[in-house]
């Protein structure tokens, strides 16, 4: 798919979600803003995931922190944006810092210390409740306006911080970086060796993929209103978000859009439909996912697909 | 591609606008039509058991006034219908299915699940769409600090938990003066943790330790050893059922004992007393509400007889007080729709603003804040197995035992 | 004095969390997968454990070997039909694999059994050694966990399986060429580990309440026990879990038991960073 079909999918699919406010109901309204929040979420670990090839299950820990900057920031009397400016900085230092230390780590290792990140912030935030309020939750001052005026707002304001990624995915691709990053993940001894500074380039992919994770925690929680540290830190969230970009492509542009829109609509399918067992349907289609889609979506070959299906139930090859 | 169904729901969407705007007006199409309520319960996930609760005594309610033909709107008789989703426990799907019943299945009011947290996301939505929700599992004052005109809760504040408690076991145990209090840091258990410390160290008592427990603590030897030092003559413990299995287990394991023990809310649970046999009998409790509580009011079950008779003979177990709160929250609403003689949310919602009933759950008038109004709040203990209610003097059928 | 009884706590409690552990630390050094399964399998095993007491008056002990092996042909055959597909990819396809496997089992659970917790009642009643109590059962438990884990040491070092997972672990292709059968072996281990899993589970259940609420909690504490005493051999998982039992115990004493938890974590991500071969410097995969 040629670079201009790919910009020009991404332009169409926002300009159909910035238009559900003119056609549907803001229960519709609000699945386009999950979309478009977790396209920037997956967007966002494609960073580090995708294009350095470091399983980060960090994700949680990010956005909840975003969350409660943002949501203390606001309770202190700063102006919304500006508290979403301040959650962005936050979560950034915090992942360049973090990273500094983590990123030593590869594979398994690399995979169990960004799971223990999510555990330990999340009881940080929990048992510093003086600050915090604990297990009690934050209330956060109430967006003023009607549901459909504030439903627009937070669809306008996760639209722009998807678009903002995706641009930084398309400039990061082109770029040295991007470039440097698929080199660590083939071959990281041998890309040091080649001169690239794989340390400084890992750490920036780590906090890319970090930074706007705060931001949408932040507006999250003032969209909602409420945060508790159970809901932001949901290691739920921390699989989801790596499953969505491994559904549409992991380590491409247009990937990580595909597949959170196609994850969330057949959650939406299932989860209306079967509701009792929607977790092990979750389950289902994840094992399926990993069987048959090894490339996500996008790197699909519905040839190599056959022979892998033909594959599995004889030994006949599928005609080439 | 993916964008078909969302065009597909837009389209549908689109249509249905417009049919429903050449409909007449809602104020004639009210006294005619259903009356919705609309219910996300937690289904699935670590709070299935309670939301099944609430899904139990919604049903029953909502069999009984189907039967007699609908709730009476203004003169004519209106049926109800329940629409109920599963938000997985998970607090952003709260927030998403409560605007799903609010704006596609159009319902009229909202049934608040399970838990101060989820409780507050759900409020705030109903909030924006100026809909009236009833809370009927949710006691923390937080829940209800942001003055909204449209959220009512029928339990009564936790404040009612502790005063008389601690007034009732002075009595009964003169020499009353050490008090551990251990609770799990979650919003319920840890506000009631913090309500019990701040009552008994405002009532002169000291106590000595005074600390939470993160969720999924596993093991409590350290806190009870702590606990076991101080030689305590009370000792107050917060959490889910299976925290307090495990403490009241612990305790005994490692020799911690005190003339009162209290659990919250352990012993108004049957699971509780299930799970640890004999190791219950002793431990003491309040709850909102008790079978053997003998009230009589308005709605579909004019007594607590009434309710607790039906109930067993249902679900062949004793009801407990989240059973008789929500199923007070679906009384409390046919009250004020018939008060009203409307189904229109800001009538309605006065209508509930101006409550003063009597139920077999108890009084239900609120506070400003939307809060039933406080309450002594029965106290009771396990005896051989079996609840007995200590007090209020008016409801008690036993005397208080001292653990040995 | 009371630090005798602190540390006996941290013990006692940190052979449960070896047991725990053990069969998720194999898994991780052989197969090279992170078992996302593993706490599930724990409460799995509970579960079966429960219903034999509850409704069929079987004593914990005597369901144990029964629970082990049908565990064991469980994870045999789920690895055999499912993780073998993926044992040598990346680490976000196993995991990930590994996790929707989880989400299947953990929800078929909670529908089936719900999340009631349930409690075998046993009331064994304390053993008190000179001013240290311990509860009979946990006593017990950590009888059976060192047993449990005493019989895979002496099986993975004397027998010819137990060899053959040794070699396979510290070189597949090596072993390959020596004649193992490297996928029976993965087969096999991945067996053991839910045998284990399955174990614990019916140790637990004369210990804790059973309900699936705690799979998270219990994976969590495998994913401690391994980095801090190493991976892929039952020392590690000894090790680790008495390490972190004690330290558990003496940080509820100290810092309060609200932070109980945050010291174990903190300590798993100090020594991966610093050590993450763990206490016993057994390296496993990267």
């Amino acid at each position: 798919m040629s670079r201009r079909t790919q910009y020009l999918l991404f332009a169409l699919w926002v300009i159909l979600l910035a238009s559900t406010p003119l056609w549907a109901s803001n229960y519709v309204v609000r699945l386009a803003v999950t979309i478009a929040m977790f396209t920037a979420l997956t967007l966002s670990w494609n960073f580090i995931g995708g294009f350095t090839g470091y399983p980060s299950f960090s994700t949680a820990a990010f956005f909840g922190l975003g969350c409660y900057a943002g949501a203390l920031s606001e309770r202190a009397g700063v102006p919304m944006l500006l508290a979403w400016g301040i959650a962005t900085l936050v979560v950034g230092a915090f992942a360049a810092a973090l990273g500094a230390i983590i990123l030593r780590l590869k594979g398994h290792y690399f995979a169990i210390g960004s799971i223990g990140v999510v555990e330990v912030v999340r009881l940080v935030i929990s048992s510093w409740g003086s600050l915090t309020g604990g297990g009690d939750g934050l209330n956060l001052p109430l967006l003023a306006g009607g549901p459909n005026v504030v439903a627009r707002i937070f669809l306008a304001v996760m639209l722009a911080i998807m678009i903002v990624t995706f641009l930084i995915t398309v400039v990061v691709d082109r770029s040295r970086l991007g470039f440097g990053l698929r080199c660590i993940q083939q071959n990281e001894d041998a890309a040091n060796m080649a001169g690239v500074n794989v340390t400084l380039y890992k750490v920036i992919a780590f906090t890319l993929s970090a930074l706007f994770c705060g931001t949408i925690g932040a507006a999250y929680a003032s969209w909602t209103g409420y945060i508790d540290p159970s809901d932001s830190f949901s290691i739920l969230m921390s699989i989801k978000v790596p499953v969505m970009c491994l559904l549409g492509g992991p380590g491409t542009i247009l990937g990580p859009v595909i597949g959170t829109a196609a994850f969330t609509l057949l959650e939406e399918v299932f989860w209306a439909n079967f509701l009792d067992y929607n977790r092990a349907i979750l389950g289902v289609v994840i094992v399926i996912l990993i069987f048959f889609l090894p490339g996500g979506l996008l790197g699909l070959s519905y040839r190599d697909a056959m022979a892998r299906i033909g594959g599995m139930f004889g030994r006949t090859k599928a005609a080439a | 591609m993916i964008s078909i169904s969302s065009k597909l729901s837009g389209a549908l969407l689109l249509a249905a606008g417009v049919a429903i705007g050449a409909l007449p007006s809602p104020d004639a199409l009210a006294q005619a039509r259903d009356i919705k309520i609309g219910a996300p319960l937690a289904l699935t996930g670590p709070l299935a058991d309670e939301a099944k609760k609430q899904e139990v005594v919604w049903k029953m309610w909502l069999e009984k006034v189907n039967a007699a033909g609908g709730i009476n709107v203004g003169g004519t008789k209106s049926k109800v219908q329940l629409v109920q989703y599963d938000y997985q426990s998970d607090g952003q799907r709260a927030a998403q299915l409560a605007e799903k019943l609010i704006t596609d299945d159009k319902v009229d009011f909202l049934l608040s699940p399970f838990g101060s947290g989820h409780t507050k996301i759900v409020a705030t939505i109903a909030t924006r769409y100026e809909t009236p929700v009833i809370a009927c599992a949710a006691s923390s004052e937080s829940v209800f600090d942001q003055s909204s005109k449209f959220l009512y809760g029928t339990l009564s504040p936790n404040v009612g938990l502790f005063t008389p408690m601690i007034k009732h076991f002075r009595e009964k145990l003169p020499s009353l003066k050490k008090v551990a209090v251990l609770g799990r840091d979650d919003v319920f258990p840890k506000a009631t943790a913090q309500g019990i410390s701040a009552a008994a160290k405002a009532a002169g008592l000291d106590v000595y330790y005074d600390q939470l427990y993160a969720v999924g603590t596993m093991d409590h030897s350290a806190s009870l050893s702590a606990i076991k030092r101080g030689n305590p003559d009370w000792v107050y413990v917060t959490g889910y059922t299976q925290d307090l299995i495990l403490a009241r287990k612990q305790m005994q394991d490692l020799g911690v004992k005190a003339p009162i023990i209290t659990m919250l809310a352990g012993p108004a649970y049957k699971e509780y007393i299930d799970g640890l046999g004999n190791l219950a009998n002793g431990i003491t409790s309040s709850s909102w509400w008790h079978q053997a509580t003998s009230y009589k009011g308005v709605g579909v079950w004019p007594t607590t007889e009434s309710f607790y008779s039906e109930f067993v003979a249902k679900e062949k177990s004793d009801p407990d007080y989240v059973h008789a709160s929500c199923a007070a929250a679906t009384v409390l609403l046919q009250d004020a729709i018939e008060r009203a003689g409307s189904i229109d949310k800001k009538k309605v919602s006065e209508a509930l603003a101006k409550t003063d009933i009597s139920t077999f759950y108890g009084p239900i008038k609120f506070s400003p804040n939307g809060m039933n109004q406080p309450r002594d709040l029965p106290i009771i203990q396990v005896q051989d197995k079996a609840v007995k209610v200590l007090a209020p003097s008016d409801i008690k059928n036993g005397d208080m035992a001292l653990i040995k | 004095m009371d630090y005798l009884q602190t540390l006996v706590n941290g013990i006692v409690l940190g052979t449960l969390y070896a047991c725990l552990a053990v069969g998720f630390s194999l898994v991780w050094g052989v197969l090279n997968v992170i078992n996302m399964l593993h706490g599930s399998l724990i409460i799995f095993g509970g579960y079966l454990t429960y219903f034999a007491w509850h409704s069929y008056g079987i004593h914990p002990l005597l369901a144990l070997p029964a629970v082990s092996l049908l565990m064991f042909a469980i994870g045999y055959l789920t690895q055999l039909t499912m993780i073998n597909r993926v044992v040598n990819q990346p680490v976000l396809t196993t995991l990930t694999l590994t996790f929707g496997l989880d989400l299947i089992l953990y929800n078929f659970m909670t529908v089936y059994y719900t999340a009631t917790p349930r409690r075998v009642t046993l009331d064994l009643g304390v053993v008190d050694l000179g001013g240290v109590v311990i509860p009979f059962d946990r006593l017990l438990g950590m009888a059976l966990a060192l047993i449990l884990t005493g019989i895979l040491y002496l099986m993975m070092k004397r027998s010819k399986i137990g060899r053959a997972i040794v070699a396979v672990r510290m070189d597949s292709a090596a072993a390959a060429l020596m004649g193992i059968k490297v996928n029976s072996i993965y087969a096999i281990t991945f067996g053991i580990g839910s045998l284990m899993a399955g174990a614990t589970g019916a140790i637990f259940a004369m210990v804790y309440p059973v309900t699936t609420n705690l799979s998270g909690a219990y994976l969590g504490k495998a994913f401690v026990v391994c980095v801090v005493g190493g991976l892929g051999s039952v020392q590690g998982a000894l090790v680790g879990g008495i390490v972190l039992g004690i330290i558990e115990s003496f940080a509820g004493q100290f810092f309060g038991p609200q932070h109980a938890l945050t010291v174990g974590f903190l300590l798993m991500l100090v020594l991966l960073v610093v050590r993450p071969t763990g206490l016993t410097g057994v390296k496993g995969y990267e």
